[in-house]
């Protein structure tokens, strides 16, 4: 089969639409650690999905499994509907993955890395060249592109991991912590290029730790607790639940006399203490912040910063692993 | 482009990017250049030690040949014994093997850089072997045979190197395990020999009738009125080398040296080093003789002819006369390197079902 063949026939015989991942009941285990225990997610074609999950449970392992490294002890996996398990070929023609351990063929240079890439995925020298240009460019490595891959930074390391990942334009995108090691311009770049190619239809998956970023970008998020997905439920009630709102006045005092004034604080709200960055108050839900911020202003208080203390994922992902996680408080 | 066409491509992909990884630099041209500077030596000191301008080039030849395999085996383990596993630790492997590259593709690929790798010694020692073929006295056959037995012992070593690299997950275990094969293929095999066969002792006997007296008549040179002694048994202890020549058989050397065919001067004796090994190696197929009569009194009757007992076969009668078996050592290299390569291959497949204890694929 040639590069075309195989990529029609992965990209189109099969699935006329790219129906993105579906992972059904999917547990491994190692020995006797199970790394994953029926996790169960999809993610839609055009779409960011952040995986979320505290060290150790299970977001590397899942997405070897969907990388066609690993086969699952029981359940099912599609990337746009082919079996990674019995049809690796096809996946691999589809599908782009960025591992967590940064790996490149130490005496190649980063432009030599992503040609010999294009060169693995049947492109032919002039295809690859022209694409190894193509990514340099894109993932801004032109400084320092053709240095040995041995002697680049951290940071350049990951960007070569992510512009090899995307060698052969895949529509299944599987990001292993990309943003690790990156400077804030970089990542701002990341981001905007991930959502770019949400937007040209690719099915994306990225884990991370930082939490705040995959909040700007992700359509949606899976959270992993020990090897499980937390259910919709769960997800819900943990986005519901009361926590921690930041505001920050002008007038610091005249801040603290409001506070303590009688029928400003609502009765579901609770006052938690005072950091560097201003005044923290727990909050049950969104309305009595609303109804705080309102008070606050009417009493003539300066505020300049009232929101949630934590992000949306954040929030979510602290208040899951204090349900399930036995080690939640060292986390906090 | 047909699949096989896509298989040979992907293949011959990943023998130059593994060459480009390993091989390229300056230190493996000043390995080399040392090589050659070794080569050399050996060369000239062997030119003088045959007086090889008088006997022709075979004994120079022949141990070049050797030389080569020396130095083959012992650089090639450390080149290839962590060819699979260094580059799972080295994160390369995985993103490999997620591209439309197959596991067999990577391991066989990884298998011929390092056999390529391995015959860079034999190009480097080739100025060397011409100039004892232009010395003289080495045959076609012999050149001919024995570089090609040289190059599939070198692939086996190289085969060897890389299959253990991918069954075992630390690196520095599967180069010593490939440094620890070689030993037994080169010394231990020797060791096994020498020790089985001498602890299988057996006793021997042999019986003699002696001539008690004799009349000799000084003209004619004959012997009469023998009186002859009643039947002399001794008995003594002889090791059963023929049970485990085949031992031998497995040495590399003695592959390369049994493969060759043998060249013999007038009197029936070996011309290059070849030949001495693989007489030594046959001789040990005979078995020995466990009973043996010598009747001293029938031989005086008869006048000694000097023909009847003493002079044994010549080292070329040996030869001959006993089975070749460089072919049974060959076979059973090549099982062995295609047996390590095979197991490495179902070690590395992916999706993998089972991983080895310990090890994580990325
Ligand atoms: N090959 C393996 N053999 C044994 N245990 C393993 C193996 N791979 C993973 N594990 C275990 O499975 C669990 C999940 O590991 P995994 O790497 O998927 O975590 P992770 O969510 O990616 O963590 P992190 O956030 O630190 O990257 C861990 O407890 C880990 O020790
Ligand atoms: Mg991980």
């Amino acid at each position: 089969m040639s590069v075309t063949t195989v990529f029609d026939a992965a990209g189109a015989g099969h699935a006329i639409v790219p129906s993105g991942i579906a992972v059904t009941g999917v547990s491994r285990s190692f020995g006797a650690v199970s790394a994953l225990l029926n996790a169960t997610l999809t993610v839609p074609a055009g779409s960011v999905t952040a995986l979320i999950g505290p060290n150790g449970s299970g977001k590397t392992t899942l997405l070897l499994m969907l990388a066609t490294l690993l086969t699952p002890d029981t359940g099912t996996i599609r990337i746009n509907g082919h079996d990674p398990v019995t049809e690796p070929e096809r996946v691999r023609a589809i599908m782009g993955w960025m591992p967590d351990t940064l790996g490149s063929w130490p005496s190649l240079s980063a432009r030599a890395a992503l040609q010999t890439t294009g060169r693995l995925y049947r492109m032919t020298r002039e295809q690859a060249a022209v694409r190894a240009d193509e990514l340099i460019a894109l993932t801004d490595l032109g400084d320092f592109a053709d240095r040995p891959s041995r002697v680049l930074s951290r940071g350049q390391k990951q960007r070569l991991s992510l512009a090899r990942a995307l060698v052969h334009s895949p529509g299944v995108l599987l990001l292993d912590e990309p943003a690790s090691g990156l400077d804030p311009a970089a990542r701002t770049s990341l981001r905007h290029l991930l959502r770019r190619l949400a937007g040209e239809g690719s099915a994306i998956l990225v884990s991370s730790h930082v939490l705040a970023e995959l909040d700007e970008m992700a359509d949606a998020a899976v959270y992993l607790a020990d090897g499980r997905t937390a259910s919709p439920e769960q997800v819900a009630a943990a986005g519901a639940s009361a926590r921690a709102w930041r505001i920050r006045s002008l007038d610091a005092p005249a801040l603290e006399r409001a506070l303590a004034t009688p029928g400003v604080v609502g009765a579901l709200v609770q006052i938690l203490g005072v950091d560097q960055l201003g005044t923290l108050v727990q909050v049950e839900n969104e309305a009595s912040a609303a109804a705080l911020l309102h008070n606050l202003v009417l009493s003539g208080v300066p505020v300049c910063d009232f929101g949630p203390a934590v992000g949306n994922l954040e929030h979510t992902f602290l208040d899951l692993t204090r349900s399930t996680g036995p080690d939640a408080e060292e986390m906090k | 482009m047909t699949d096989s066409r896509v298989f040979l491509a992907g293949l011959w992909l990943i023998v130059t990017l593994e060459l480009r990884q390993r091989v390229r630099g300056v230190s493996w041209y000043v390995l080399l250049g040392v090589f050659m500077l070794l080569v050399g030596i050996v060369t000239f000191l062997l030119w003088l030690a045959t007086s090889a301008w008088l006997s022709g080039g075979g004994g120079v030849f022949s141990t070049i040949i050797f030389f080569v395999l020396l130095l083959g085996t012992l650089v090639s383990p450390a080149l290839s014994g962590n060819s699979v596993n260094g580059d799972r630790d080295a994160g390369t492997l995985a993103t490999t093997q997620v591209t439309l590259i197959s596991t067999g593709q990577i391991v066989l690929g990884k298998f011929l850089a390092a056999w390529i790798t391995a015959l860079a010694f034999l190009a480097a020692a080739l100025p060397f072997l011409i100039f004892a073929v232009v010395l003289g006295e080495v045959s076609l056959a012999t050149i001919a045979v024995s570089v090609l037995v040289l190059a599939a012992e070198l692939g086996v070593i190289a085969a060897v190197g890389v299959g253990l690299s991918g069954i075992l997950t630390r690196p520095l275990f599967s180069i010593v395990l490939t440094y620890l094969v070689v030993a037994a293929l080169s010394l231990g095999t020797l060791i096994a020999f020498a020790l089985l066969g001498t602890a299988t002792q057996q006793q021997a006997t042999s019986v003699n009738y002696q001539v008690v007296s004799s009349t000799y008549d000084e003209q004619t040179g004959k012997q009469s009125n023998i009186v002859c002694s009643t039947a002399q048994t001794s008995t003594h202890n002889v090791p059963r080398f023929d049970y485990f020549w085949w031992i031998l058989a497995a040495n590399p050397y003695v592959v390369v040296a049994d493969a060759a065919p043998g060249s013999f001067d007038d009197g029936g004796h070996p011309t290059d080093l070849f030949g001495q090994i693989a007489v030594g190696v046959r001789s040990a197929q005979a078995p020995p003789k466990l009973y043996e009569e010598n009747n001293w009194c029938d031989e005086a009757a008869e006048g000694y002819s000097g023909q009847a007992y003493g002079l044994g076969p010549t080292p070329q009668e040996t030869y001959d006369g006993a089975v070749p078996s460089w072919f049974i050592g060959l076979t059973m290299h090549l099982l062995l390197g295609a047996g390590t390569l095979t197991w490495a291959w179902r070690r590395t497949r992916t999706p993998a079902l089972h991983l080895p204890a310990g090890s994580r694929i990325a």
